[in-house]
């Protein structure tokens, strides 16, 4: 094992204890890494390495942490598989998210299949509560670092459909 | 105001959601990212172009790619900007200030001849594109904040006054990142983008350019109907300010095509948001005779070519045929199925803007058989010995462009 390579299992190491050792997070209100696509890992961890995402308790973790490292635990997690949580779920609250995603053409840039791509982050399998709260925080504009069109994208939809578009979301694989 | 936004949502296909969220939500404006995408695009792919937010180093910067007219030489300048775009330089000459977006940094590039030096002046600014100097001072503005930096050339720690009060910013973030430029009348002009790719805007202040007092004082809107323009120089003999826009979204492949315009006087009326490119009327937002009073562009730019910064030529280093002419950069499309631009042109045009005609002149960030591209060209600024700098918003870099005559 190379010292670049030991120092970022290193890293990795501490990202584990909330987002789960396989980057399949199962704790409240934290996101699953795994799965992600890498650019958008990239440029996530860069603006909270900046202090522009205002998570103070990640900016600490990531503080000084060089940009080649960025890139490798960047490449470490989009290679991992997502696994989605065991929640059973609502038929009528899954088929509901269903149609507001296809209104809100969620699927153009999130691609049908919701995996995500380049800057623009996997949503299939992510945790439900996470989603949620995500989605009103960029309507609301209290999501610092947020891309401007994403938080256009979302104004006007209520709370209610956020919920159905996170349920269904999240039981997708 | 709202009862507008209202109506415009509900006479799109999707927006069947704004009507309970009005009802039982604080009143927001309608979803603009998707105002305008007919049902026919419902499917589509396109979607804005990934930034890179780590650094490049020079070696991986595929330079013998790029194509440029005989004589001219092309070099890598300065490395380690990421997202650096728009550029300003100091009183001296040595000092460059370059704005960003994503990454909220403004960076000092200082030249020291046979090299150049990076710090970071400010960080976590909401897209700090607009950095402008005069009088020794350089001014930062961010999407919601104001920032003058005094004697910064000598002082590298001197703290910023805080000016964002005298400025007025109004709310809406979409288009409201800002390139900023003093004119010859020691004013500072400012853009104040459309806040969707197509709407009425929810108050006045948007869709304009501004110019101010350097202190924020004496604010007058001096052009309308602008969309988003990103980059504007004066003309140097007429003294007038043309300015780059850029075309809406989600129309097809085809346009409408971004514009190159001419201020010839105060208070013109570009268009936005009932009319595009060389008098297109918009096909959602409608009103009659959409184009009427209308200003026409100097020449139209191309479709979604993302027209940028630029600079009429005014150094003695390149052939006479360059002088005065203007110099454009075209970041390159993301709404259109066939990638298009990613290149700087020139415009050579009478001083009103007649007879216009487009010639690539740097070329090669793009690969239009694979669709790819590496680069994005964003703003050019020219050194005192006549050479031209681009910046590479993609790779944070600054190319610096110099020419001699090829011998015979």
């Amino acid at each position: 094992m190379s010292a670049a390579h030991a120092q970022v299992e290193d890293r990795v190491k501490a990202c584990a204890g909330c987002h789960g050792a396989d980057g399949n997070s199962v704790i409240m209100g934290i996101p699953s890494l795994a799965a992600q696509p890498m650019i958008f890992l990239e440029n996530y961890l860069v603006m909270t390495r900046e202090g522009i995402r205002g998570l103070d308790d990640m900016q600490a973790l990531l503080k000084g942490v060089p940009d080649r490292d960025i890139i490798a635990i960047a490449k470490h997690y989009s290679a991992l598989p997502s696994k989605p949580g065991s929640g059973s779920i609502d038929k009528n609250l899954f088929r509901k998210g269903r149609e507001i995603a296809a209104k809100n053409r969620c699927g153009i840039c999130h691609l049908p299949h919701f995996r995500g791509r380049e800057q623009m982050p996997r949503l299939a399998g992510q945790r439900e509560e996470f989603l949620a709260e995500a989605m009103l925080a960029y309507r609301q504009n209290r999501r610092p670092g947020g891309d401007t069109l994403m938080a256009a994208s979302l104004y006007g939809i209520p709370e209610a459909d956020f919920k159905a578009l996170a349920h269904y979301l999240s039981r997708l694989k | 105001m709202h009862k507008k936004a209202f109506a415009l949502a509900a006479a799109s296909t999707l927006v069947l959601s704004v009507q309970v969220a009005l009802a039982q939500d604080k009143p927001a404006p309608p979803p603009i990212w998707k105002q305008g995408q007919p049902a026919s695009m419902a499917d589509s792919k396109l979607a804005p172009n990934p930034g890179k937010m780590t650094e490049t180093a020079a070696a991986d910067i595929p330079l013998n790619k790029l194509t440029l007219p005989k004589g001219f030489k092309v070099e890598v300048w300065a490395t380690g900007m990421v997202g650096g775009r728009a550029m300003a330089f100091g009183d001296s000459g040595k000092k460059l200030y370059m704005g960003t977006r994503g990454i909220g940094r403004v960076y000092e590039v200082t030249d020291a001849g046979d090299k150049r030096t990076v710090r970071v002046v400010v960080d976590k600014l909401t897209q700090p594109s607009g950095v402008a100097f005069q009088s020794g001072s350089l001014y930062v503005m961010a999407i919601d904040k104001v920032l003058r930096y005094d004697g910064i050339e000598a002082n590298p720690a001197v703290q910023p006054v805080d000016m964002t009060a005298a400025f007025k910013l109004p709310p809406e973030q979409h288009h409201n990142w800002k390139y900023l430029a003093f004119g010859p009348d020691k004013k500072l002009y400012v853009p104040f983008g459309g806040p969707c790719n197509i709407c009425e805007p929810p108050t006045k202040e948007y869709a304009q350019l501004r110019r101010y007092n350097p202190d924020g004082s004496g604010m007058e809107v001096i052009a309308t109907g602008i969309r988003n323009t990103q980059g504007f120089d004066w003309h140097p003999k007429t003294g007038e300010i043309w300015f780059t826009d850029h075309g809406r979204d989600w129309l097809g492949d085809n346009g409408p095509e971004d514009e190159l315009n001419r201020l010839s006087k105060t208070g013109l009326n570009f268009g936005f948001p009932y009319c595009h490119a060389n008098g297109i009327p918009d096909p959602d937002i409608k009103k009659k005779d959409a184009c009427k009073d209308v200003t026409l562009p100097v020449t139209t730019m191309g479709p979604h070519a993302a027209v940028m910064g630029i600079k009429f030529y005014t150094g003695d280093m390149f052939p006479k045929e360059y002088q005065g002419v203007a110099f454009i950069a075209r970041k390159g499309s993301w709404n259109r199925t066939k990638k298009f631009a990613y290149d700087v042109v020139t415009v050579k045009a009478g001083p009103d803007g007649k007879g216009a005609k487009i010639t690539p002149f740097m070329t090669g960030f793009m690969d239009p058989k694979e669709n790819t591209f590496w680069g994005r060209p964003a703003y050019i600024a020219q050194l005192k010995d006549g050479s031209l700098l681009v910046s590479d918003e993609q790779l944070g870099a600054i190319y610096r462009i110099s020419y001699s005559a090829p011998k015979k």
